[in-house]
Parts: C-alpha cells; sequence; structure tokens
C-alpha cells in the first residue's frame, strides 16, 4: 500500500466543503491510516452504501464519499436505499412488458413490492422496506446485480 | 491421434468466474492471466479488500460473509456467472470444488465447470462408493467394509473380521473430518452413534464405513491430469506431517519411496482413473503400510488441491493452466514418458493459528507481510500488509514452497525462507515449521502420519 497522507489543511477544506453541502448529512472518508467520520447535527444516519471497493481504491482527492458511482446522483437527506439482498438480475415489473412496480415520484409504503430479483429461475420479490417516495431507479430492467447494490431510492420524508 | 481426440470440441474459454477466494483464488487469476482468460472474481462482503478482488479484472459480490450465503451458495455463484456472461466457473478446493450437484447447475445452464464430470464427482466423492471403484479397477483399499455398513451391528462383524483397532468414517465426508478411532470393541457401539450423528450434522448423511486403522503408515498421493482420451500421472507427494488429519508440509519426492514403487503407484492411479472414465486433474490418496510394505487406496480428491505447487516444482507442469486448456477441451499434449521428475520440493503451509495454544486460529490485521524469495522459493499467498484475515473461513496464510536439486537443498533453502518470512499481527505457524524442519527425525525422512503428534508435540 502506497503512503498517503491526509494534511491539516486538506482535512479543513473537506469539513468545510461538507458543512457548505446542504445534501449530504454524513461523510465516511478512509485516506491511508487516516479515517473521518463527520455528521451533521440531528441527521438520522444514512443508508446510503459505501464504496464496495477496499479502501486503498477510494479516491481520496475527492470530497464525496468514497463509493460507487451512483452516489454522484444527489441523494435527498436520510435517503432510504433498497439493496439488492441476492445477486441476480433485476426487474422493474412483474412480467415483461407489463408496468413496471414503481417509478420515479410514486409513494410506497414499507412493503410494497419495488422489483424482482431472479436467481437461477427464482423471482424474489424485494420490497421497499419504508414508506416514503421513489426519487431513484438506479437498475435496467434486466441488468446483472450484485449482493449489496442499489436498486431503488426513497425519500422518507416526502 | 484416436479417433475420439479427432472428434474432440473445443469450448474456448474467453471469461472465467471464480468461485473461491483467498490464497486459490489468486493462484488461479495467475493462471488465467498467462492464458489470456478474463477473471470475474466472487465475493463475499468479508473479502471486498482482498487481493483477487484487486487482481481480477472485474468483481462481483454474491453475498454476505456466511459461507453459507456466499462461497457455499451454487445458486447464487451460479446467478453471478451468468449475470456476468462468463464462460466457465472454477471452484478452486474446498467450498463447492467437489460438490456434484454445483457440478451439475453449472453443466444445465451452459457454463464450463474446470473439474471433471458432475458424475464423476458424485461416484468418488461417496468415499464408501470411491473404495469399491477401486477395487473393481484392481486396486486395493484398506480392508474394512464393502461400502457403507447399514448399523452398528455389521461395523461389529467386520471389526472383528479384520481386527482392532478400526476407524469410522463417514462416507460423505472426506479431508479429514468425520471419522472416530475405535481401539476396544467394547467402545465400538457408542463411537458409531457419535460417528453417525457428526457425519448428519456436518454432511447432511449418517453414512459410515469401516477400515482398518494402520498407525505406521505413510500418506502417499499421486497427481493426475486427464483428458477425454488419456490420463498421466504426475508422481507423489508425501503428506505424512499432518495434526488431526490436516496436512501440514508436504514434499515430492517421497523419501519413502523407491523407483519400483513409485511405478507401482503411477499405475495404480492411472487402473483407476481410466476405470471410471475421469478428467481433469485430480488426487488419489494412498495409505503405505510401513509395516507390510503393502499399499492401499484411501480416497480420490476431484479438485485441485492445496499441496498441487510442490507437484508444480519437481515436475514443470502448471496444473492450473492444466485445468483450463482440459475444460477448453485441448489435449494433454504430452505422454507419460515425458514426465520426469526433477530435484526435490517441500511445502509449508503457513496458518494464523496458536501452535503454542493448541493451534487455536488467530485472525487479525497483518501489520507487517514480507514474503521471502531467492533461488527455488515459490510463495503462493493472498497476504499483503495492512490486510485483515476474516474470521469466516480458514485459517491459511500463505504456502511456502522449496525447491532443491537435492532434499537437503530444499530443507536449507525452506529454512532460509522461514527466516526471511515476516508476517506481523497475527499468530503464525512459522515457529512451528522452523522446529519442525531442524528435528532430526524430520531431516533423517523417516517418519509417518503419527510423527508430529506423537514426536514432536507431545
Amino acid at each position: 500500500m502506497s503512503e498517503c497522507k491526509l494534511s491539516y489543511a486538506e482535512l479543513l477544506q473537506i469539513v468545510k466543503v461538507f458543512e457548505a453541502s446542504s445534501e449530504f448529512s454524513e461523510l465516511h472518508l478512509k485516506y491511508g491510516d487516516a479515517e473521518v467520520d463527520l455528521r451533521k447535527h440531528g441527521a438520522a444516519p444514512a443508508s446510503v452504501p459505501l464504496g464496495r471497493k477496499a479502501p486503498e481504491k477510494a479516491d481520496a482527492a475527492s470530497s464525496a464519499p468514497a463509493s460507487p458511482p451512483e452516489s454522484a446522483i444527489a441523494f435527498p437527506p436520510g435517503a432510504w436505499v433498497v439493496k439488492s439482498p441476492m445477486v441476480g438480475i433485476f426487474y422493474c415489473a412483474p412480467e415483461p412488458g407489463a408496468t413496471p412496480f414503481v417509478k420515479v415520484g410514486q409513494r410506497t409504503a414499507a412493503d410494497t413490492t419495488v422489483c424482482i430479483i431472479e436467481v437461477m429461475k427464482l423471482m424474489n420479490s424485494i420490497q421497499a422496506g419504508s414508506s416514503g417516495a421513489v426519487t431513484h431507479v438506479l437498475v435496467k430492467d434486466g441488468e446483472a446485480v450484485e449482493f449489496g447494490q442499489a436498486l431503488v431510492v426513497i425519500d422518507p420524508n416526502a | 491421434m484416436t479417433k475420439k481426440s479427432a472428434a474432440r470440441i473445443k469450448k474456448p474459454i474467453r471469461r472465467v468466474l471464480i468461485a473461491n477466494r483467498g490464497e486459490i483464488a489468486v493462484r488461479v487469476i495467475r493462471a488465467c492471466r498467462e492464458l489470456g482468460i478474463e477473471t470475474v472474481q466472487a465475493y463475499s462482503e468479508a473479502d471486498a479488500g482482498s487481493l483477487a478482488v484487486t487482481l481480477a479484472d472485474s468483481s462481483v459480490c454474491i453475498g454476505p460473509a456466511r459461507s453459507a450465503e456466499s462461497y457455499l451458495n451454487a445458486a447464487f455463484l451460479v446467478s453471478a456467472a451468468l449475470g456476468r456472461n462468463v464462460d466457465a466457473v472454477h471452484p478452486g478446493y474446498g467450498f463447492l470444488s467437489e460438490n456434484a450437484e454445483f457440478a451439475q447447475m453449472c453443466e444445465r445452464v451452459g457454463l464450463i465447470f474446470v473439474g471433471p464430470r458432475a458424475d464423476v464427482i458424485r461416484s468418488m466423492g461417496d468415499k464408501s462408493m470411491a473404495r469399491k471403484l477401486a477395487q473393481e479397477a484392481g486396486v486395493q483399499a484398506t480392508p474394512g467394509s464393502e461400502g457403507n455398513v447399514s448399523g452398528v451391528e455389521e461395523a461389529q462383524a467386520v471389526a472383528d473380521k479384520i481386527g482392532y483397532p478400526v476407524i469410522l468414517k463417514a462416507s460423505a465426508g472426506g479431508g479429514g473430518r468425520g471419522m472416530r478411532i475405535v481401539s476396544d470393541p467394547g467402545d465400538l457401539r457408542d463411537a458409531f452413534q457419535e460417528a453417525a450423528r457428526e457425519a448428519k450434522g456436518a454432511f447432511g448423511d449418517d453414512s459410515i464405513y469401516v477400515e482398518k486403522y494402520l498407525t505406521r503408515i505413510r500418506h502417499i498421493e499421486i497427481q493426475v491430469l486427464a483428458d477425454d482420451a488419456n490420463v498421466l500421472h504426475f508422481g507423489e507427494r508425501d503428506c505424512s506431517i499432518q495434526r488431526r488429519n490436516q496436512k501440514l508440509v508436504e514434499e515430492s519426492p517421497s523419501p519413502a519411496l523407491s523407483d519400483e514403487l513409485r511405478a507401482k503407484f503411477g499405475a495404480a492411479a492411472l487402473r483407476l482413473c481410466k476405470h471410471v472414465g475421469y478428467t481433469s486433474a485430480g488426487t488419489i490418496e494412498f495409505i503405505l503400510d510401513q509395516d507390510s510394505g503393502q499399499f492401499y487406496f484411501m480416497e480420490m480428491n476431484t479438485r485441485i488441491q492445496v499441496e498441487h505447487p510442490v507437484t508444480e516444482m519437481v515436475t514443470g507442469v502448471d496444473l492450473v493452466k492444466s485445468q483450463f486448456r482440459i475444460a477448453a477441451g485441448e489435449p494433454l499434449g504430452i505422454t507419460q514418458d515425458q514426465i520426469s521428475m526433477n530435484g526435490h520440493a517441500i511445502e509449508c503451509r503457513i496458518n494464523a493459528e496458536d501452535f503454542e495454544n493448541g493451534f487455536a486460529p488467530c485472525p487479525g490485521l497483518i501489520t507487517h507481510y514480507r514474503s521471502p524469495g531467492g533461488p527455488g522459493v515459490r510463495v503462493d499467498s493472498h497476504l499483503f500488509s495492512g490486510y485483515t484475515v476474516p474470521p469466516y473461513y480458514d485459517s491459511l496464510l500463505a504456502k511456502l514452497i522449496c525447491w532443491g536439486r537435492t532434499r537437503e537443498e530444499a530443507l536449507a533453502r525452506m529454512q532460509r525462507a522461514l527466516g526471511e518470512l515476516v508476517i506481523d499481527g497475527v499468530k503464525t505457524t512459522t515457529e512451528f515449521h522452523q522446529l519442525l524442519l531442524r528435528h532430526e527425525q524430520f531431516q533423517s525422512g523417516q517418519f509417518n502420519t503419527r510423527y508430529v503428534e506423537d514426536m514432536l508435540l507431545s
């Protein structure tokens, strides 16, 4: 592992950017042997998944949390992310050509089915897990997804 | 060229899913790199930071840390393989590598399973069935029951016939697990019930078979490679340095084998493979009874083994690349007389275990790792400085393999390499191996499978 050092000035800069941002309530950053954990007062812990890759792969030059590409999208504060509980194929609708389970803007209850994950011909209905409104559908119909991959984002406060 | 090879179907492998972890995943990735095969590493959440994930061309998270929901879950692995459009799946060793259902699932969905056919895995995986097949092939198995015993009464009858001590073994077991040694006839009933219960719990099958328990034995195994027309053997590995039926050190050639005996072992291995229609890499395990000079078939491992580098070092073959070539429908391309054993190789398994404390597992953060090097030194490991050994899987950290022109040179190199090896942060068995290598009896080459427990650790 190469030497990664975070200067105090850089750290202050990260804190300032985070404080100024209204879109993020929580920041976890690991850079070399420095670990930074910031949370805005009163914010609920986010369920935004952190990078599934090793910490040393994180692009430390950015001030965003180390995470998969979809977090470049701005999730609302306290966003509830529905993550895939298994590795399989994502389907947005109960059958090919049928109306999708959910679309952006749609309201959900905690037990609303948001998608199907197929594992070896076995169809698994995935529930929202939270009431609110759908803000993002991150995966395309028929796309292969891995365990823990973010599928659908719900704003519980909407 | 035979008629069969002319009709051989070639199935190019362009992309493979590695359905395993740790050092063997790294080994498979290395073989694929050299063959120009693209690698997709399947990993559990606990292995997100692993070397295999870093080295592979891409990776796919298949589940949480728990093996049952990741590396032991056939549906998840096949689902991941299909999702990434791979041509083949390499199962490594352990986990599902000898699971016939997994191999069959791959076959059914059109994935190439890098190993033998499912039906061969099934018959050789049933340990008592394998003994029967060996007998059919003219390969004598350890004196014991013919297949599984129907119950404790039959076990008693077999034991009375072959003589005590006997060992009760789980038919669905293997790798040294699910066994009970019985020296006193009065203990047989209880031991049988315990063994059956344990087997049911560990393997889902309480079938038991009985074997004569021989103690002054050496464990000699023969490495084979087979395509759909020919079988070849690559000599033996002596794996007599064991503790509780787990191998610690392996070497080739065996100090106990003459050329004549080696040829007999090789011929027996080839007979068995031809009889069952074996393909891909495999290892036939025998026990050599030093008192009688007889050898007996014990079991066959239908996978690449942990200690495969020992054979690679003395024969020059790349067994993992060979597995891929065979799986792609390519012929072996060499004949038995083109295989020769050159020099001597020895492997030490370095585990994250406290050998002074019953070999208790010691997972944790490796603060500093430095691997040895120089002539005749090979290290197969997934370690790096800063890596955290997860607590969910086995404790193997590294395999240190040393080659020399003679056994003495190989041992001297191993002592040097063990001295250079640095693994800080967890307790390891490095010092145990250093003690072992300095022990006169080990240096003499005269030991049996009881040596470590009786002579070294007592």
